[in-house]
């Protein structure tokens, strides 16, 4: 169970400079046709895992058996699909929400998103909720309205699978994201490029697209829009009706017009097929555009992002080496994995603000930017915090004293006695696949301390395996 | 200096250097002597910033105790020359900050009168925002000025986190960073892995499992390994300084435990270039005080001193003074009259101090007028940017420029 599971018919080179010649890339028809699962390159239990992580927030033992028996196909028919009780289950934790979201804080709504991410029969959509929340990010550290914060997320959760032009529409209008970018009063003596100018270089296009005189003439569109008490309000008096240059075209344009005119950019599907290839394929390199040209072009059709994402992960890349363990995990999927992991439900207050320490505090993004992620999640004081967490996840701490119990889940799938409780939990958390001398090292060193009941020695493995280089890419 | 990322890529180092290092997390903290190989920096030296939240009376910091408008403007809070601690026949230290005198009679502190911003923000969350984006002309700017060195201090190679933020309050945001993941510590410990989930006979194990290096399939797992390994050897140097008897002689204030954590951190010598600590935030007002200020804001200084005093003796001890520069700063001073209840108001310019064994000790700029105030406040006498930038260029070894967005003619604070 080596890295060579994962082979695709291109060698890849061991560097990650982004300079990597052209020809090293696949064809695109290659690349994006369904995965078969074949002798070459079978349907494994990494390959599930791999899945597992990208779409679902982690996988429990269960899912990735059932996934093995099931199929590549009918695994990803479910992810995709989601059972009728997701809407009731979402739907209860919207009310849980909106009781919760009464203040200037939104960390009350950070514990029960931590919660759904954690308990949701439709994970893919809290997956890409994520990722929206990290494309159009604005923090509550400058909304400070709960209220606002609450109804943009579940805004972007609504549309997370839904229709692009739809999302952009709402979000350009959200009370949230006008009053986080600085952009609640939209004067018609004072057009304001505040959300104008992320809008062209973040939201829809990309960065170098447009230009000043574009994003200008925009934010005239944009006039007549304000935030009042953390609701929207027009003042058709506010709204500059004179004509303007957008893009190439002119008209007395208002704001969705601006909307309409960015969809209408090839620049645009293009911009999104890549943030989310780095989403969910890899974060180590950029595609070339013969690559995410014909993706590109199917998404601009009707801008579903339910199908560029199903054609994603059903590709062969996906399932390449091209996207092994090509993204690191950031705090809040590591300790959904491990929690998902050991089937458990912890307090999650608390870990909103350890995450928050490991630097990714949701509800609150740090730039218009969102995360950088990658390698900026990592550093050798990163990795001790993680190290600590999970630490504190399995018992160290009293909020989550025995919540995650690795040995009795052990049992529960009848791997009884030690040795095989720990290799359980290595196919559990990293598929097994490590090298030989790891997994040495890490079962060796169960025998150390024969004080310890089996239960101890089981939950610090658990820590340990966790706390793995391997553990933090996803 | 060449240690933003651009530059880094143009030289091409690229994964070349990231030779991998095997074996598990744990493992590798068995081999703690082959990983603590030092970074290549430039530079050791290290800036602490100590933010005093609340808007500090600079006036009664370093007093005027000379100056007739000073008695006369402060009738209940005024300090006289028989109380303060002298610096020349016009100013004085607080009563309570014998420490700092002494720290300042050394030579190794510095005194800048009249700091602020250019802007006249008044309000707290404005004033601070200025100090943190370090940007009155666009105080919504979405980083910091320590953010934004964090993120120019990254490269591929870097695998220590370089800025660290010591307290129990939300990091401020000066400390907002585009790309930068910062840590925030209550102690030194909290950057050690827990002993227990490391267990002897790990490590033993560990240290006898080859280091015959394997080749890794993902880019990223060298550089996680990396990480890894140094986290294993910082962990270890930091438990080894825990353990070691001179742990400074320190008050029971909380700043002074944070002080402490931070010589801590330096003696450990884990990468860290930038840490920000505070005073003020967590208890009721600061040093807000509009009412009744004397009592509450003798305790702050006293502790502000005392604990500096004691982080200055520790280092000073341990012989690391003179990588050492603490800033101090706040949001504002306050108004030279009193308010009637027996507080002031918020003011402009304050007293900034600069603390360290190479910092320039002395006053620089002379005392601002009493009598030309600005809304009761102290008039601005330099633009706060002219300290930051001759800490970034001058002290750290960053690009002020790129990190504040223009250029700022810096201040002389350092002895060569």
């Amino acid at each position: 169970m080596a890295n060579d599971a994962m082979d695709t018919p291109q060698k890849p080179a061991p560097d990650d400079s982004g300079s990597r010649p052209a020809g090293d890339w696949p064809e695109a028809d290659w690349a994006w046709a369904p995965y078969e699962p074949d002798q070459q390159r079978p349907w494994t239990l990494e390959r599930a895992g791999h899945l597992y992580r990208r779409a679902a927030l982690g996988a429990n033992w269960a899912q990735l058996q059932l996934a093995l028996s099931a199929g590549c196909r009918l695994t990803l028919d479910k992810l995709l699909r989601p059972p009728p009780e997701a809407l009731s289950f979402n739907h209860t934790y919207d009310q849980y929400e909106a009781s919760a979201a009464g203040s200037d804080s939104a960390d009350a709504l950070r514990a029960w998103w931590l919660r759904r991410m954690i308990e949701s029969p439709d994970p893919l959509r809290e997956c890409l909720t994520l990722f929206w929340h990290n494309h159009f990010a604005v923090s509550n550290g400058e909304v400070k309205n709960g209220r606002a914060m609450l109804h943009y997320v579940q805004m972007l959760r609504r549309n997370a699978l839904g229709d692009f032009r739809l999302l952009l529409g709402e979000m350009v209008q959200s009370p949230a994201v006008l009053l986080g970018l600085q952009a609640a009063a939209n004067r018609r003596a004072q057009p304001n490029e505040n959300l104008v100018r992320p809008l062209f270089e973040s939201f829809a296009l990309g960065p170098q697209v447009a230009s000043d005189e574009d994003v200008h003439q925009a934010a005239r569109a944009f006039t007549g829009l304000f935030v009042f008490q953390g609701r929207r309000r027009e003042i058709p008096r506010e709204h500059d009706e004179g004509v303007k240059d957008i893009l190439g075209q002119t008209g007395n344009f208002g704001r969705a017009d601006v909307v309409r005119i960015l969809l209408e950019q090839d620049a645009a599907s293009r911009w999104i097929v890549r943030r989310l290839y780095r989403w969910l394929i890899s974060e180590i390199d950029d595609p070339p555009a013969d690559l995410i040209e014909p993706l590109a072009k199917d998404f601009a059709e009707d801008y579903d992002i339910l199908r560029l994402t199903e054609r994603m992960l059903r590709s062969n890349l996906f399932f390449s080496d091209r996207a092994y363990r090509r993204r690191v995990k950031s705090p809040v999927e590591f300790a959904c994995h491990i929690i998902k992991g050991l089937e458990a439900t912890v307090p999650t207050s608390r870990l909103g603000d350890q995450l928050a320490r490991l630097g990714q505090n949701l509800y609150h993004p740090p730039t218009v930017k969102g995360w950088a992620g990658g390698r900026h999640w990592i550093h050798s004081a990163a990795l001790t915090g993680r190290a600590n967490l999970a630490a504190a996840l399995l018992g160290e701490e009293k909020a989550y004293a025995d919540k995650l119990d690795p040995w009795h889940l052990a049992q529960k799938y009848l791997f009884a006695d030690e040795k095989s409780a720990g290799q359980f939990l290595l196919k559990l958390f990293v598929q097994d696949d490590l090298d030989p001398s790891t997994r040495e090292t890490l079962l060796q060193g169960q025998d150390a301390n024969p004080a310890d009941s089996p239960s101890e020695r089981i939950r610090r493995l658990a820590g340990r395996i966790v706390s793995l280089p391997e553990f933090q890419l996803a | 200096m060449n240690c933003t990322r651009r530059d880094f890529l143009q030289t091409g180092l690229g994964s070349a250097v990231l030779a991998s290092l095997p074996g598990a997390f744990g493992g590798v903290l068995a081999r703690t002597a082959a990983a603590a190989a030092q970074p290549p920096a430039e530079r050791d030296t290290v800036l602490v910033v100590l933010q005093l939240t609340g808007g500090n009376d600079g006036l009664n910091t370093v007093i005027p105790y000379a100056h007739d408008e000073y008695a006369r403007r402060r009738p209940t809070l005024r300090f006289a020359a028989g109380e303060v601690h002298k610096i020349d026949d016009e100013l004085g230290f607080h009563p309570r900050m014998e420490a700092l005198w002494r720290v300042y009679q050394q030579g190794h502190l510095q005194i800048i009168q009249g700091v602020g911003s250019p802007g006249a923000d008044r309000s707290h969350e404005g004033a601070m925002r200025i100090w943190h984006t370090a940007s009155p002309e666009r105080p919504q700017m979405q980083t910091g000025w320590l953010g934004r060195a964090a993120d120019a201090c990254w490269n591929p190679q870097a695998y220590d986190a370089p800025v660290v933020f010591v307290g129990p309050i939300a990091p401020p945001f000066a400390l907002n960073a585009e790309t930068a993941v910062i840590p925030a510590v209550t102690a030194a410990g909290d950057l050690t892995l827990q002993s227990r989930w490391d267990s002897p006979g790990h490590r033993r194990a560990t240290s006898a499992s080859g280091e015959a290096a394997e080749p890794v399939g993902s880019p990223l797992l060298r550089y996680v390994r990396q990480c890894a390994s140094r986290a294993g050897a910082n962990s270890k140097r930091i438990q080894r300084v825990l353990a070691s008897s001179g742990g400074g002689d320190y008050p029971s204030f909380t700043l002074a435990g944070h002080l402490q954590t931070v010589a801590r951190l330096i003696r450990a010598d884990i990468g860290i270039r930038i840490v920000l600590v505070e005073l003020g935030g967590g208890g009721i007002g600061g040093f807000d005080n509009h009412a009744n200020q004397k009592g509450n804001h003798c305790a702050l200084l006293g502790q502000l001193s005392e604990s500096i005093g004691a982080f200055v003796g520790d280092l000073q001890r341990d012989k690391t003074l003179d990588r050492v520069l603490l800033m101090t700063f706040s949001e504002f001073g306050r108004t030279l009259p009193e308010n009637g209840r027996r507080g002031t108001g918020h003011g402009a310019g304050a007293v900034t101090l600069l603390v360290g064994g190479r910092v320039k000790g002395g006053l620089t700029g002379s005392h601002p007028s009493l009598t030309d105030l600005e809304d009761g406040a102290l008039r601005v006498q330099y633009d706060f940017r002219r300290v930051y930038a001759a800490i970034l260029d001058g002290w750290l070894g960053l690009d002020s420029r790129a990190i504040l967005g223009a250029s700022f003619e810096p201040l002389d604070i350092v002895r060569a």
